[in-house]
């Protein structure tokens, strides 16, 4: 009870962030009614996707501090799961999500356990290097379909079919989509106020206090990376039903892992808005330069170049991202 | 029984041994001084007693208990905290919500914690800093916020290191109260290191010394004033000459 009443309470924003967070989320709520490309669609579903990746990433890497570059793989093992269940054994996605965030939580402990024994860049590198050893192991496991990866049969499966989620207007799945994004909200608007919240901002801080005040730093940070795994996993078994069309390279590369990680990061990690304020602006400029440029785009790596910059911009100048500049500012105006 | 016991502890970090089998007992509400000249090796015994480091041999009890063994969260857990003497903060948290994290160690509400970090900020006269954010407050301040996050794990033993370094005549009085209003209205235990001799030879009821990771020296204040030995190694000649005990 408590804890519904916490993730419901937003009253520590000021009035302006809560008018302008209600206006956005009446606006999108109608978004789908008004006259819109496809294109617009699709960019609106990616912006609430990566919303949800950024959130998800913004509890252990934001809030806890520590920078974990191997998203993907959950990306990844919540997309087969769905796919590989539906394809060969016709288990719909409501079934199959879960299932989906059980083996991704389950792989993040195992990986959880040792990886959170080592610090900083070193934690961050290794994190790469297993999502990108799954992602091998993907492409030659015939199973799963190897490198050729999996196709959801639009045909077999004829929309529109909410228990598969598989449909053919966008709009159901921006209509999903939002659904897990304003539970999303609420969920981590309960979990900064919790006390594993405060245990991962303590962490942050430093170490040596949090153990010293009886925090087991260890297991915090290893129940965490689960909740960001699950989060993350989520929005893969979602994202396979959307595409229909999933393949290592494209669900678990690098370039995912990154993006999460940048988003919650530009928009400032340890807060709340932060990954959708950096999601609403990483994703759009992504897909307008890719229409821009057309597949020149990925070519000349533009968008890679992009999130290097925006990287040394970010750490040079404000670690806490757009959301720290806004929250300075105000400091200084009380 | 004694609060805490130490039997023979050592330390060595490589060929270099800051504690060398220190045993002594602090016994249930005492109030017990830990000085010495720089790297005698006060701040480390405090690492081995609150499980920060493990120790090279040797022993420690709390309450009976051996928690030589126990990592720096358990021993937390079973009422024993410390502050740092050097405490560097990112600036994440404000001063209630850094109190708040101590709190969380009893429960896990956080109107409950808020409340009782509230309590605690009260109790040691600093609840006007509540909102501020840590490293944008003077030393003094930090010192005393970093006081109460300990305070609010209800810890039965408490562990100061230095918290009146670096502060004036009128700040140590302040915190001086602050220990003595801990020590005797919320009945903790407390062991101080402290290299300012006003404040520890005033509250003390026994004194330790340490020295090249030895203790040199235990006792009532007043003979730890008058030890020659604490005199050569620490207190020197004109500290004892003023304080009459020559
Ligand atoms: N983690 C460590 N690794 C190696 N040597 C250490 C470590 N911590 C302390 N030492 C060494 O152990 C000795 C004791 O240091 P310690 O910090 O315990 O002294 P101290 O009595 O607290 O001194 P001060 O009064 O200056 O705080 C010093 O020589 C110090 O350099
Ligand atoms: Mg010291």
């Amino acid at each position: 009870m408590e804890t519904l009443k916490s993730a419901l309470d937003f009253s520590d924003f000021p009035r302006l962030d809560l008018v302008v967070a209600g206006s956005l989320a009446i606006l999108f709520l109608i978004f789908p009614v008004f006259p819109h490309s496809s294109f617009a669609m699709a960019t609106m579903i990616q912006f609430l996707m990566f919303s949800l990746y950024g959130m998800g990433w913004n509890t252990i890497g934001g809030y806890g501090g520590q920078v974990d570059l191997g998203k993907a793989q959950y990306v990844g093992i919540g997309a087969y799961t769905t796919t590989v269940m539906l394809v060969r054994w016709d288990i719909p996605f409501w079934f199959s999500m879960p299932v989906g965030v059980c083996f991704a939580v389950l792989w993040s402990f195992v990986l959880g356990y040792p990886l959170f024994r080592l610090k900083g860049h070193y934690f961050a590198i290794a994190t790469i290097a297993t999502s990108l050893v799954l992602k091998d192991l993907f492409e030659v496991w015939d199973f799963v379909g190897a490198a050729r990866g999996l196709e959801i049969s639009p045909i077999k499966f004829p929309p529109p079919d909410f228990l598969r989620l598989i449909f053919k207007e966008d709009v159901y799945y921006y209509d999903v989509i939002l659904g897990f994004f304003f539970v999303g909200i609420l969920y981590m608007n309960w979990f900064r106020k919790s006390r594993l919240g405060f245990q991962l901002r303590a962490i942050k801080d430093n170490e040596e206090v949090a153990r010293s005040l009886g925090i087991n730093v260890h297991w915090a940070k290893i129940k965490t990376y689960a909740i960001a795994t699950a989060f993350v996993s989520v929005v893969g078994s979602f994202h396979a039903c959307y595409i229909k069309n999933i393949e290592p390279e494209d669900t678990m590369s690098l370039d995912i892992s990154i993006l999460i990680a940048l988003m919650a990061m530009l928009g400032g990690a340890g807060s709340l808005w932060g990954p959708i304020i950096g999601a609403g602006i990483l994703i759009p400029l992504k897909s307008y330069l890719k229409e821009w440029l057309g597949a020149t785009a990925g070519l000349i790596g533009i968008d890679l170049i992009l999130y290097a910059l925006i990287i040394m911009v970010i750490s040079a100048f404000e670690p806490r991202g757009i959301w720290g500049i806004v929250q300075k500012v105000r400091r200084r105006r009380q | 029984m004694a609060l805490l016991e130490l039997e023979r502890v050592t330390k060595n970090f490589g060929g270099l041994m800051a504690n060398h089998e220190i045993s002594f007992a602090v016994g249930k509400g005492e109030l017990l001084g830990l000085i010495g000249p720089n790297g005698a090796g006060k701040t480390t015994l405090f690492n081995c007693i609150s499980g920060a480091y493990p120790v090279t041999s040797g022993r420690i009890f709390f309450d009976g208990e051996d928690i030589t063994a126990l990592k720096a969260h358990e021993v937390a857990r079973r009422g024993l905290a410390r502050t740092f003497q050097v405490y560097v903060a990112s600036g994440d948290l404000t001063v209630i919500e850094n109190v708040m994290v101590g709190c969380f160690m009893h429960t896990r509400s956080r109107s409950r914690a808020r409340a009782q970090a509230g309590e605690v900020l009260k109790d040691l006269g600093i609840h006007d800093l509540s909102t501020a954010l840590l490293n944008e407050l003077p030393v003094a301040s930090q010192k005393r916020v970093s006081m109460a996050t300990a305070i609010a794990t209800q810890p039965r033993l408490l562990l100061l290191d230095e918290v009146a370094a670096g502060l004036n005549p009128g700040e140590i009085e302040e915190i001086m109260g602050s220990i003595r209003h801990v020590h005797e209205e919320l009945g903790m235990t407390v062991m101080l290191i402290e290299h300012v001799m006003e404040l520890v030879m005033k509250i003390s009821h026994r004194v330790i010394v340490l020295d090249y990771g030895q203790k040199i020296a235990e006792g009532a204040p007043e003979a730890i004033t008058r030890d020659p030995a604490v005199i050569k190694a620490y207190l020197g000649e004109r500290y004892a000459r003023e304080h009459g005990a020559v």
